[in-house]
């Protein structure tokens, strides 16, 4: 069975260990929340499983299907159908979100496998991108569905888009890259109510039998929108508690507070 | 100086070739084998007595400051003197051909070691009563036109002593003549190549007469190991419209100096758009004069040097008349101990009132190797205007190529992605479609290799 498996990670960057000992398993058709406060780790492990760059792994394992992931390459690892939404996604100027889709679609779907071969033979590179015309449909029926104005597509790239639409845009781009597994990393945080709707609709839309996500928040509000299978919280580099969907309400009483009580002061703050 | 120079125009007589100046009475024998009006030569044995006179950039020199000629010694070049002929498109070299058919113009003429060897499209052009043809042609044909125009006013004969040097030695050359009211639909197309080892001297004049409208790209390629020392002068009466495209391809090995001027009369439009790409070394000075009302003025330019080029580029808009707009955009991406140089200057004359002039410049650094140098300068002398300057530079971040390997590009696609997107600015604002295109690929090229 097709399961994403974190297994005792530990990363550090720049010196400083900031994962120190994370297990946990993502399954098709399961939602998983990980709540936690600012600093504990949470867009770190978002980041090593897609492979960023400047953090090192220093102990366990991130199995995909039961193979290591972690001498992958972030495009590897998305191209295998795991994807990351990001907290903070950057913006490209001059890189319309249409002309990026397209070569990021027609990779993860294999249409260039042969590109490499091509350029060898002096053929045009770019020949086997996705057809125009069938992206350009498919693109438009999932800008209506994800509810992103069709003027996006000639946009350049999160280039002064606010932060609903850029959390938008992301959801779009995870309905054109049909990854398996989804890390969403705060794609709640800096909306307003009928934004984050938008978000959480577009996200429950995706969340069929055959994917698994990672949802990290730091609010349980987006909790009111989706219902996740489970609950863990994340505290100073490990999960310290899983449980059902009342993790979160009980956690939303009592206050990050009760966490330190229970499980220590967190001495990544320091 | 300009006194002399009119009597150079006005002088008829062939001189008397003597063995004194072996350079000298070798252009003079090429120019007569041209078959050029005799007036030429007088004016290229004054131009060269002018550029023996003249001094060579010296190390003080504000202009040359960053970029050294050390190791051009420009007669240690060959000339071609024969007269290979026309040949028909199927002769040309397979580059040629493609370079000709990429796209569409209204005529194109094509060049091979300084003498024209292809032509098509001129015909049509002529019944309109346009003119594009060789200078060398032009000299017999169109004497009074020249004479008023080539190298006088707008790229004078003593500028500098690689422009008097280029009036006494030019070989390759195009007279274009839009007359009044004429459009022009399709861009004229101008292919440059020149051989390995030889001194290269591209002359493009372009006069444009009232409410003319016309499109030009001239096409520089080759010059392995040589030495290409051009000059372009754009005319631009009252009310007319001018695109002009400079697209530099040479090879890596060669030595480029270029001269860019356009004069502007009251309302008239014009849209430069200068690449760099090849050439071992290039100091490029492009001048705008805006020198009567209402003229509306955009320099762009794109450059990526890699591997040790040294590319430079001098700008100046130079505001004379009150109500002009000027835009300039260079943006450059460096890669592989490239190095870039960019200076400019704004001008505004106290006459000049509510003047709108904007100058940027853009770096990217591909990796820390590659060095931009970005010296702006504005000299404003009217109170009433609106005039800005800035300079960027940036390296491709960590976290852009991050977030897009995340989305499946690979990191060579990545890279591309933001050099490419870098470019836009420029690219968008190329006039004609099939030039964006083949810029695109010289950047994927550049990108790759």
């Amino acid at each position: 069975m097709s399961q994403l498996e974190i297994r005792d990670l530990h990363a550090r960057v720049e010196g400083q260990d900031i994962l120190r000992g994370v297990s946990i398993t993502l399954r098709p058709g399961e939602i998983h929340a990980m709540m936690g406060r600012n600093g504990s780790g949470k867009s770190t492990l978002a980041y090593v499983i897609a492979g960023h760059p400047h953090y090192e792994v220093t102990e366990g394992d991130i199995l995909l299907d039961g193979e290591s992931i972690l001498e992958m390459e972030p495009n590897e690892r998305c191209q295998a159908g795991i994807f990351l939404a990001f907290q903070y996604p950057v913006s490209v100027p001059g890189v319309s979100v249409a002309n990026f889709l397209r070569t990021a679609v027609s990779n993860v779907r294999g249409f260039t496998k042969e590109a490499h071969l091509a350029s060898q033979e002096g053929g045009v590179v770019g020949s086997h991108l996705m057809p125009m015309r069938k992206f350009r449909r498919e693109l438009t029926a999932k800008m209506k569905e994800f509810q992103v104005d069709s003027s996006f597509a000639r946009r350049y790239l999160n280039e002064g888009f606010s932060g609903g639409e850029k959390k938008r845009t992301e959801v779009l781009q995870m309905a054109m890259l049909e990854p398996r597994f989804s890390i969403l990393d705060e794609s709640d945080s800096g909306l307003d109510i009928d934004a984050l709707k938008v978000v959480a609709d577009g996200i429950n839309k995706l969340a069929t039998e055959d994917r698994g996500f990672l949802l990290i928040t730091h609010y349980q509000r987006i909790l009111n929108y989706i219902k996740p299978d489970y609950v863990s919280i994340f505290h100073d580099g490990r999960i310290v508690m899983t449980g059902g969907p009342e993790v979160a309400l009980e956690l939303e009483e009592k206050g990050y507070n009760w966490v330190e009580e229970q499980f220590g002061p967190a001495e990544l703050a320091a | 100086m300009l006194d002399d120079h009119t009597q150079v125009l006005d002088g008829t007589s062939v001189p008397a070739v003597n063995g004194t100046d072996p350079a000298r009475d070798a252009l003079l024998a090429r120019s007569e084998a041209r078959g050029e009006g005799a007036w030429m030569r007088r004016f290229r044995e004054q131009a060269w007595a002018a550029a023996k006179a003249m001094p060579w950039p010296s190390l003080t020199d504000e202009a040359w400051r960053r970029t050294r000629l050390t190791g051009l010694d420009p007669d240690n070049f060959s000339y071609s003197p024969t007269h290979k002929g026309r040949v028909g498109e199927e002769a040309l070299s397979p580059l040629l051909q493609g370079e000709l058919n990429e796209m569409e113009s209204a005529a194109t003429l094509i060049f091979e070691d300084g003498l024209m060897r292809y032509r098509t499209g001129v015909a049509a052009l002529e019944e309109q009563g346009i003119i594009f043809k060789p200078l060398d042609l032009a000299t017999r044909e169109h004497e009074e036109l020249l004479r008023e125009y080539f190298m006088t006013r707008v790229v004078p004969v003593e500028t500098d002593v690689f422009t008097a040097r280029h009036a006494a030695l030019w070989d390759s050359g195009t007279l274009i003549h839009v007359p009044r009211n004429t459009r022009v639909e399709l861009p004229l197309q101008i292919i440059n190549w020149q051989g390995e080892g030889q001194a290269g001297h591209h002359h493009t004049l372009v006069v444009a007469e009232e409410g003319a409208e016309v499109t030009v790209m001239d096409d520089l390629l080759g010059a392995r190991r040589g030495l290409q020392n051009s000059v372009i002068e754009i005319v631009q009466e009252p009310g007319s419209q001018v695109r002009y495209m400079h697209l530099q391809d040479l090879d890596m090995s060669a030595w480029n100096l270029m001269h860019g001027r356009a004069h502007l009369e009251r309302d008239a439009d014009l849209r430069w758009i200068q690449v760099s790409w090849g050439s071992m070394l290039t100091k490029a000075f492009l001048d705008l004069v805006l020198r009567g009302p209402g003229g509306h003025a955009d320099l762009l330019g794109i450059y990526f040097p890699t591997g040790r080029q040294h590319i430079d580029h001098q700008t100046l808009q130079l505001h004379e008349a009150p109500h002009c707009f000027s835009d300039l955009l260079f943006n450059g991406a460096l890669k592989d101990r490239a190095r870039s140089v960019y200076m400019g200057s704004i001008r505004v004359t106290p006459e000049a009132q509510q003047t709108d002039a904007f100058q940027r410049n853009g770096n990217l650094l591909l990796d820390s190797s590659t060095r931009a140098d970005s010296i702006p300068g504005l000299e404003i002398e009217a109170n009433d205007v609106r005039c800005t300057h800035a300079a960027t530079a940036a390296q491709v971040e960590d976290e852009y190529v991050f977030y897009l390997m995340a989305r499946g590009l690979s990191r060579p696609q990545a890279e591309r992605l933001i050099v490419q997107g870098f470019f836009q600015a420029v690219l968008e604002r190329v006039p004609v479609e099939s030039v964006v295109h083949k810029l695109e690929q010289v950047i994927e090229r550049k990108i790759g290799g």
